[in-house]
């Protein structure tokens, strides 16, 4: 039996009255991508945020690589190998490009406070190792991004901080990363190449999962090898994207919403 | 190549012009200070005031220039920086005796030295700290009672003082780990209230009398209350602490630089832009926020030392809540994260209340004012933040 990547067990949140997650088990196999999709308000992003260690979970376990990672702090879950985005994004917004993606290598550089004051040679070399290494992962997700490097996040649109968010999260190396609806504020040509930097990056990093989550059905229905659907905190579906978009229960979630729309 | 680019230097143009302006501006910058720190008359304080606001008005209608200036400091730094050093210490030499003007130069590099020790905390990680002053109390305090009880001198209490209190600072900074922005600046101005209390009320400490006849430092059978004499100069014994605090100036401008270019200079900017999405990127949030107020009590602590062995006698007054917001006012108007422009909000705001004594009561509305304006007017400060580049070119 091989080890999942990420293993999610009965995890479940409550904020006062409201169950944001209730009962989720999720298990995502190493160089494989689950895509999560549901209405408004399912509590997709709560899951990544319990994932991530930014919220405690109320009860259930999440497992890294085979590791109990559940109630860590969100830095040490990061350092142990899940990198993640935000569904708006959010870039160190008075740095550079290059700085940013510099951040994301924080827990793959080691330089304390007394070697930056007393071995400066040591440091300022690991840093500008760092900064090379930076500079050929903008180079290596796109060109367009490359040109801009030195200039400050703040001013990007929108599918370039996209672009620049998820070289950040490479940059850690991590084992899973998490996109929390990549595609949105992007157009159709836009969401071709996130796709084909999300095929190209799986190739480069074998063992390296993703989980996204996404609103865009033509990115679900191309990419993932499996979807999982949430609907009020629970998870309703879990296989192939043609079987799960025709279950009874699924319909319902969605149509139900869409039917609303339609009154 | 990213290798190949990031080595390459920009080929430039000759260094005459480079050199011209660098030369200029130092020494158009020495030459102002020392007319203000001389000037006498109200008028000619004001005048100069206009020359130096004239200056940054075209340095904001014109930021070319200020990129001209920076690129040519870049592409001449030995030179800039021996001409720097140069400048400073020939500088009481021209003085012309004035144990005033020594004064505050004394003065106004040891706020400086409190000012950038403060830049670590507010301007790189946004940390808002009202203890400052606290800081450099507990230095001047530990220092001034290691010697007068115990004889201990002045350059083994410097270190002792500096270690006493970044263990306050690191206590200041532990409710990081629990409270919330707003609520952390309270907990500091809570800090160097009590800390001005307690100086206050204990007895050993002196009381409201402070801490009397702490002794001049030597250093190789000179005293530091003698005049230097030096090729038949003689310079005021200021001039003593004059060359002491610019060298703490000096160690805490090197500490500030290699720290910002480093991954704790990053890792503090992180938190600054968006603590949570600093934690995601592995960021250990609580311990940054504490190993700033460690870094900046550290550097206040050496500053309190010099200051209770220059003026030889201390009392909780000069450490009050007053003098923090003095401090965050110089970050503040000079320009968060900006090394420079840190030291030129200390030196203005030394200056100006001390040559302006028309202002002298109201130094609360004065400072209260100079933050409203420049809020408004230059948000970012005198000289505000530059990106970093990691030794090439833009
Ligand atoms: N910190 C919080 N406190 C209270 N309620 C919260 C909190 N975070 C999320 N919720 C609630 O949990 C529910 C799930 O929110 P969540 O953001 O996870 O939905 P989502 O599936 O990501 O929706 P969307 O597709 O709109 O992004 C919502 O009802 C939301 O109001
Ligand atoms: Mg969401």
């Amino acid at each position: 039996m091989t080890r999942s990547a990420l293993q999610v067990t009965n995890l479940s949140i409550r904020f006062g009255g409201l169950v944001a997650v209730a009962d989720v088990d999720l298990t995502l196999n190493p160089s494989e991508v689950l895509c999560i999709i549901g209405p408004n308000g399912a509590g997709k992003s709560t899951l990544f945020n319990l994932i991530s260690g930014i919220y405690r979970p109320s009860s259930g376990k999440v497992e890294l690589d085979g590791r109990d990672i559940t109630g860590w702090p969100a830095h040490r879950i990061a350092a142990a190998g899940i990198a993640r985005t935000f569904q708006s994004s959010r870039l160190f917004n008075d740095l550079t490009l290059v700085d940013n993606v510099v951040i994301g290598m924080h827990t793959r550089t080691r330089s304390g406070v007394l070697d930056a004051l007393l071995r400066p040679r040591k440091a300022r070399a690991e840093l500008t190792e760092a900064a090379e290494r930076a500079t050929e992962l903008i180079r290596s997700i796109s060109p367009h991004l490359y040109a801009r490097r030195h200039m400050l996040a703040g001013a990007l649109p929108q599918a370039d901080r996209r672009r620049l968010e998820i070289a950040r999260a490479l940059a850690s190396e991590p084992k899973v990363i998490m996109l929390d609806e990549p595609s949105s504020g992007m157009d159709d040509r836009d969401t071709d190449a996130l796709m084909a930097d999300v095929r190209r990056v799986m190739a480069e990093r074998p063992g390296l999962s993703f989980l996204i989550i996404e609103h865009d059905m033509r990115l679900v229905a191309a990419l993932p090898d499996r979807v999982a659907v949430i609907d009020y905190g629970r998870k309703i579906a879990d296989g192939q994207f043609a079987e799960v978009r025709l279950m009874p229960r699924v319909q319902e979630a969605y149509l139900g919403q869409k039917a609303a729309q339609h009154a | 190549m990213a290798n190949h680019e990031l080595s390459l230097a920009q080929p430039r143009p000759a260094t005459g012009p480079d050199l011209a302006i660098v030369a200029g501006v130092q020494l158009g910058g020495a030459a102002l200070l020392g007319a203000f720190l001389l000037g006498e008359k109200t008028a000619v304080v004001v005048a100069l005031l206009a020359v130096m606001g004239a200056i940054f008005a075209l340095l904001q209608l014109r930021p070319g220039l200020e990129e001209r200036i920076v690129s040519a400091f870049r592409a001449q730094r030995r030179p800039a920086l021996a001409l720097g050093v140069g400048i400073v210490l020939a500088y009481p030499f021209f003085m012309q005796g004035s144990s005033y003007a020594l004064h505050l130069l004394v003065i106004a590099l040891l706020y400086s030295v409190l000012a950038l020790a403060l830049n670590f905390q507010l301007g790189s990680a946004n940390i808002p700290n009202f203890a400052t002053g606290a800081s450099y109390g507990i230095g001047a305090y530990t220092s001034a009672l290691l010697a007068l009880n115990f004889g201990v001198s002045f350059w083994l209490t410097l270190p002792v003082a500096a270690v006493v209190a970044t263990i306050f600072g690191f206590l200041l900074g532990f409710p990081s780990m629990r409270t919330r922005e707003s609520y952390l600046a309270l907990v500091t101005i809570a800090f160097g209230i009590v800390v001005h209390q307690l100086l206050n009320n204990f007895s050993w400490t002196g009381g409201p009398n402070g801490l009397v006849g702490i002794p001049a430092p030597t250093i190789f059978g000179h005293s530091f209350a003698q005049p230097i004499e030096v090729l038949g100069f003689r310079l005021p014994s200021q001039a003593n602490f004059y060359y002491l605090s610019a060298a703490l100036v000096a160690l805490s401008i090197l500490s500030a630089k290699r720290l910002h270019d480093s991954r704790v200079g990053l890792a503090w900017n992180a938190l600054r832009a968006d603590p949570l999405a600093a934690r995601c990127q592995g960021i250990d949030v609580v311990w940054y926020k504490m190993l700033a107020f460690g870094v900046d009590a550290f550097l206040a602590a050496f500053a309190g030392t010099i200051y209770a062995f220059y003026v030889s006698y201390i009392s909780p007054d000069n450490f009050t809540f007053l003098v923090s917001v003095t401090i965050m006012t110089m970050v503040i108007v000079g320009g968060m994260d900006n090394t420079l422009g840190v030291i030129l909000g200390a030196f203005l705001l030394t200056l100006l209340p001390e040559k302006l004594r028309i202002f002298a009561d109201y130094r609360l509305l004065f400072v209260g004012v100079i933050v409203i304006l420049f809020l408004i007017l230059r948000p970012q400060g005198l000289f505000p933040q530059r990106p970093r580049h990691y030794g090439g070119p833009q």
